[in-house]
């Protein structure tokens, strides 16, 4: 069983800090858009057509070097066009990126102040050496999309292995 | 972009939070743990920045209980009669959370008449032999509040009956089965797997495989160890030839009669395979009817058809069973394979 928590008051939190450009009271007025995380399994499975399939399932353990699936589901749920859509989603230190996460992810290695592919990123380590980044590095994972359409929806997703 | 900043900050500190009280081992993410996905959602409407929106599901991390033990070397050589003979073994708790082990033994091979006392010690100093500390500190059942990862080198010791024989072997398996830790000096109850679907807390699942006494997934793990006995196997011969008598004088013919000369001829053969027998003590009291030989002596460490000996043994001329004449011999070391004698020579009345 998951529990699903609402961080209602982070979020009152995040509009204190960011007052200056915060136009409407966020107990007044619904969000334009709507976000639902989730923590899945991948089961392997036949599908309709007879082919190998991946379903998403709730998990039946959680132990060290099972593999998860942190996803996200959005939707506009507003009348308007939302603009510059971002999620970030830290990596808990219990998990890791999966080395089979897609190496397009727009990922971060020092907890958020940089971004990049992971390929194109480095850890520098406290003797001033540089290394390349691996996935066991990786401590943020976002998504940046342009515009969302009134109504549209979608689902980002990327696979963690436990520690 | 401000308002993602200082988010990202915000988020920061919360990774640094649950990186110190989740620490990375081997064993993997300890028990109990929560893990929680965690999403922050910014965007615009209208080109003006909006609150963010955030949501989290999170998991607790459940116990995989696994326990690994090892015989560390084996078999283990031992002799018929000694006392306190050492099987080390290591055992890992390899689960993700500190678990009390009990620890069992099992006699699996061999005559349970002619092995007894098995007891389990722990290894303290880890060099795989029972020291008089750990001996002082008394044997132990379990071991308590084993933490993940860690190595509990602990000694199977046990005594060989004087019956055992020369290619005997024992095999005793440990068992160490995993109970709940978390309470110093407190034996936690067995842990069994929990049934059904997962739950929000701590779901135990068992992880061992299967041991030699023991099953797959049972929360135990056994493994064996092996005394090998190398025992002398000895076997002693007694002859005699006469002489000379003193009709025929020295020759093939001569007959026992009175007056004859007889040799005797104690042989000691040892087992090819065998044990080296030390301390190899002969005793043989003669009749009354015969008389020693003090002139042709005794002679050690012959060879099996009792020639090339040299001069040894001892001769007591009343100290034997009933005031009889009894001969005496230490022999040298019988390796396997090898034959030694002793001979001596007597006249018949």
């Amino acid at each position: 069983m998951k529990s699903i928590t609402k961080l209602m008051l982070a979020c009152a939190a995040a509009a204190m800090l960011t007052a200056p450009v915060a136009p409407l009271a966020a107990q007044d007025t619904p969000p334009a858009v709507s976000v639902n995380g989730d923590i899945k399994a991948e089961k392997a499975v036949t599908g309709a057509d007879g082919k190998p399939a991946v379903q998403l399932v709730d998990p039946e353990s959680f132990l060290p070097g099972d593999r998860l699936v942190f996803g996200q589901n959005f939707a506009n749920t507003s009348a308007e066009i939302v603009t510059n859509f971002t999620i970030t989603n830290p990596l808990p230190e219990a998990v890791r990126l999966a080395p089979d996460a897609d190496p397009g992810l727009e990922v971060s290695v020092d907890r958020g102040k940089s971004w990049g592919r992971l390929s194109a990123l480095s850890v520098t380590a406290a003797d001033g050496t540089s290394r390349p980044a691996l996935h066991a590095d990786v401590t943020h994972v976002r998504w940046v999309l342009a515009t969302i359409a009134p109504g549209a929806s979608g689902r980002v997703a990327f696979p963690v292995i436990i520690r | 972009m401000k308002t993602t900043k200082q988010l990202l900050g915000a988020v920061s500190a919360f990774a640094l939070i649950a990186m110190s009280s989740t620490p990375a081992l081997a064993a993997g993410t300890r028990a109990g743990t929560t893990i929680t996905n965690s999403v922050t959602v910014n965007y615009n409407v209208n080109g003006n920045a909006q609150n963010a929106v955030t949501d989290s599901d999170s998991f607790t991390v459940d116990q995989r209980v696994n326990v690994l033990v090892t015989a560390v070397s084996t078999p283990v050589q031992v002799s018929p009669n000694q006392l306190n003979r050492v099987l080390a073994f290591d055992v890992t708790n390899l689960g993700n959370a500190t678990a009390d082990l009990v620890l069992s033994t099992a006699l699996r091979g061999g005559t349970a008449a002619n092995i007894s006392n098995i007891r389990i010690f722990r290894d303290t100093n880890g060099n795989g032999a029972l020291d008089s500390a750990e001996q002082t500190a008394g044997a132990i059942t379990s071991l308590d509040e084993v933490a993940e990862d860690a190595v509990v080198r602990v000694l199977v010791v046990s005594d060989i009956s004087i019956n055992a024989v020369n290619g005997d072997t024992f095999d005793v398996a440990l068992t160490a089965a995993a109970h709940t830790g978390g309470t110093v000096g407190s034996l936690g109850a067995r842990i069994l797997a929990t049934s059904g679907a997962n739950t929000s807390g701590i779901d135990n699942v068992l992880f061992d495989g299967a041991g030699v006494s023991d099953a797959a997934n049972d929360g135990a793990f056994s493994a064996q160890g092996r005394y090998a006995v190398s025992g002398a196997v000895l076997t002693v011969n007694k002859t005699s030839r006469v002489v000379s008598d003193p009709v025929n004088g020295v020759s093939p013919n001569a007959k026992a009669i009175p007056g004859a000369t007889v040799e005797y001829c104690i042989t000691v053969a040892n087992a090819a395979g065998a044990a080296t027998a030390t301390n190899v003590a002969l005793l043989d009291d003669l009749p009354a009817d015969v008389t020693y030989d003090s002139g042709f002596g005794i002679f050690i460490n012959g060879s099996a058809t009792c020639t090339t000996g040299t001069a040894g043994g001892n001769y007591a001329p009343t100290g034997g069973v009933g005031g009889r004449a009894r001969i005496t011999g230490t022999l040298s070391d019988v390796a396997a394979g090898q034959t030694r004698s002793l001979y001596f020579q007597v006249t018949i009345r």
